[in-house]
């Protein structure tokens, strides 16, 4: 009797303690903890553009302008055969004049002289003015080249930064104010042949960590779809600043 | 991830069915190891106030022959007796019979008496024990079950990790807090029992001696009264 009667009791405590967890998850009891969840907030800056601009589109350009160019010209020495025509005219209602009237001759022709000087003159300047702006449009063509090699090496920069700072582990010694730079000899396969720490952090572990990460990166594989004038001139040897808070070249 | 999904409910909703399993036998052998534990506290702590009651009475000198009837008539009344109850019962029963033979063997009656007694004896000791094996098993295996749901969880979401492509903490702490939960419920199932194993165990070993120290005092008076006569 008794022993039904503490089974019972027992069953009614054990339901009661365990319907009370069950309400206590159920009303989503949690110890007060305020719960914050931090994801990395990746910005993913990705290679839009690798290989140099295509030439094609430049030479479109430089075709349209000379072509341009060759209209203005075209137009230019249409006027001054005018002009010379016309000078020409005069130069013969002068004639006329000095014939029909030889004492103002002498006069006259200087003043055709003059004229004719002045002309010169004028046609030289405008020469000049010419040469000018072909030289503009030259160095434009220029800087716009240089623009163009910059867009790539810059691209050609960032994969190397990215590989390097995937490759790289910063030692635990490393603080946030060390700066070690390196130079990296590659070859146009990409591949690296040298490295040469030229300054140093002052931290041992830290330097050669940086090397190490040269070391481990080995190639850069997509160096080789850069054209060859690019590599030489900037891709021969390559200095980069290796810092704890990011990787700068 | 909102707060919403990650509530321990939803986790516990949302796991897979092993786990889930896993969880209910572990929320099962909770809720009946409690029934186990306070019924065995209530039963323990019953038999051990009783003793003391049953010692009082007993060396407070009354009359050996009118306790016994007294204990008899509550037995017809069907009131349960205690353990002590019944083994005094077991052994003075005993002896009157075999007392009131004609020309008793001395040493007969005493063995016949100590005998009755060490099979009332018996009984007792089992009764105090019954359950604690159960509580022992709940206490040893529960985590253990709880681990291997953890374990099937943490592989499923490491599964589930390995066909992503980009692999943030994000994708596998749900799996995972969602896997742990699970040994979290056996710990819930085995720290009860364990403890109360460990106690009941302790307190049915000491009635246990208090029980055969009573036996043997009593054989003892009853065979100093026997050659009294």
């Amino acid at each position: 009797m008794s022993r039904i009667l503490s089974y019972v009791i027992g069953a009614v405590v054990s339901a009661v303690l365990h319907v009370g967890v069950i309400v206590a998850l159920w009303a989503n009891w949690q110890p007060s903890s305020e719960t914050v969840y931090l994801q990395p907030k990746y910005v993913v800056a990705e290679l839009v553009q690798l290989a140099p601009r295509a030439p094609g589109v430049s030479k479109e350009k430089k075709t349209s302008v000379t072509s341009d160019q060759l209209a203005r010209k075209k137009k230019r020495q249409l006027e001054e055969r005018e002009r010379k025509r016309r000078a020409d005219k005069r130069r013969d209602d002068a004639e006329k004049a000095a014939l029909a009237k030889r004492k103002k001759r002498q006069d006259e022709e200087r003043a055709a002289l003059e004229k004719r000087q002045l002309e010169e003159r004028q046609r030289v300047e405008r020469e000049q003015q010419q040469a000018e702006w072909e030289d503009m449009l030259a160095q434009e063509e220029a800087q716009m080249d240089a623009q163009e090699d910059q867009r790539a090496a810059n691209s050609y920069r960032q994969i190397i930064q990215q590989r390097l700072s995937e490759n790289w582990s910063r030692p635990p010694s490393a603080r946030r104010n060390m700066e070690a730079q390196v130079r990296i000899q590659l070859v146009p396969t990409g591949r690296v042949v040298g490295v040469s720490i030229i300054k140093s952090s002052g931290d041992a572990a830290f330097d050669r960590s940086v090397e190490q990460a040269v070391r481990k990166a080995h190639q850069f594989i997509e160096l080789q779809a850069m054209d060859s004038r690019l590599f030489e001139l900037k891709f021969r040897s390559v200095d980069v600043a290796f810092s704890p808070e990011d990787l700068r070249l | 991830m909102s707060e919403e999904n990650l509530s321990i409910l939803s986790l516990i909703l949302n796991a897979s069915v092993l786990v889930q399993a896993v969880m209910a036998i572990l929320f099962l052998a909770s809720a009946i190891s409690w029934v186990m534990i306070i019924q065995r506290g209530m039963y323990l702590s019953a038999a051990q106030r009783d003793f003391r009651q049953f010692e009082e009475t007993f060396w407070s000198g009354i009359d050996l022959n009118s306790l016994y009837r007294e204990i008899s008539e509550q037995q017809e009344e069907n009131v349960a007796p205690t353990g002590i109850e019944n083994i005094f019962r077991a052994g003075f029963g005993e002896f009157n019979r075999l007392v009131r033979l004609e020309k008793p063997d001395p040493d007969a009656v005493i063995e016949s008496t100590d005998r009755a007694m060490r099979i009332a004896l018996s009984r007792e000791e089992e009764s105090l024990g019954t359950h604690l094996p159960f509580l022992a098993s709940v206490a040893s295996v529960s985590p253990y079950i709880g681990l291997f749901g953890t374990v099937w969880g943490i592989m499923n979401s490491f599964r589930g990790l390995a066909m992503v492509q980009q692999a943030t903490l994000a994708t596998v702490a749900p799996g995972i807090s969602e896997a742990l939960i699970a040994t979290a419920m056996g710990l819930f199932a085995a720290i009860p029992a364990v403890i109360a194993y460990n106690r009941y165990a302790a307190l049915a070993e000491r009635m246990n001696t208090s029980y055969e120290t009573f036996a043997d005092e009593f054989s003892s008076i009853l065979y100093r009264q026997f050659h009294a006569r």
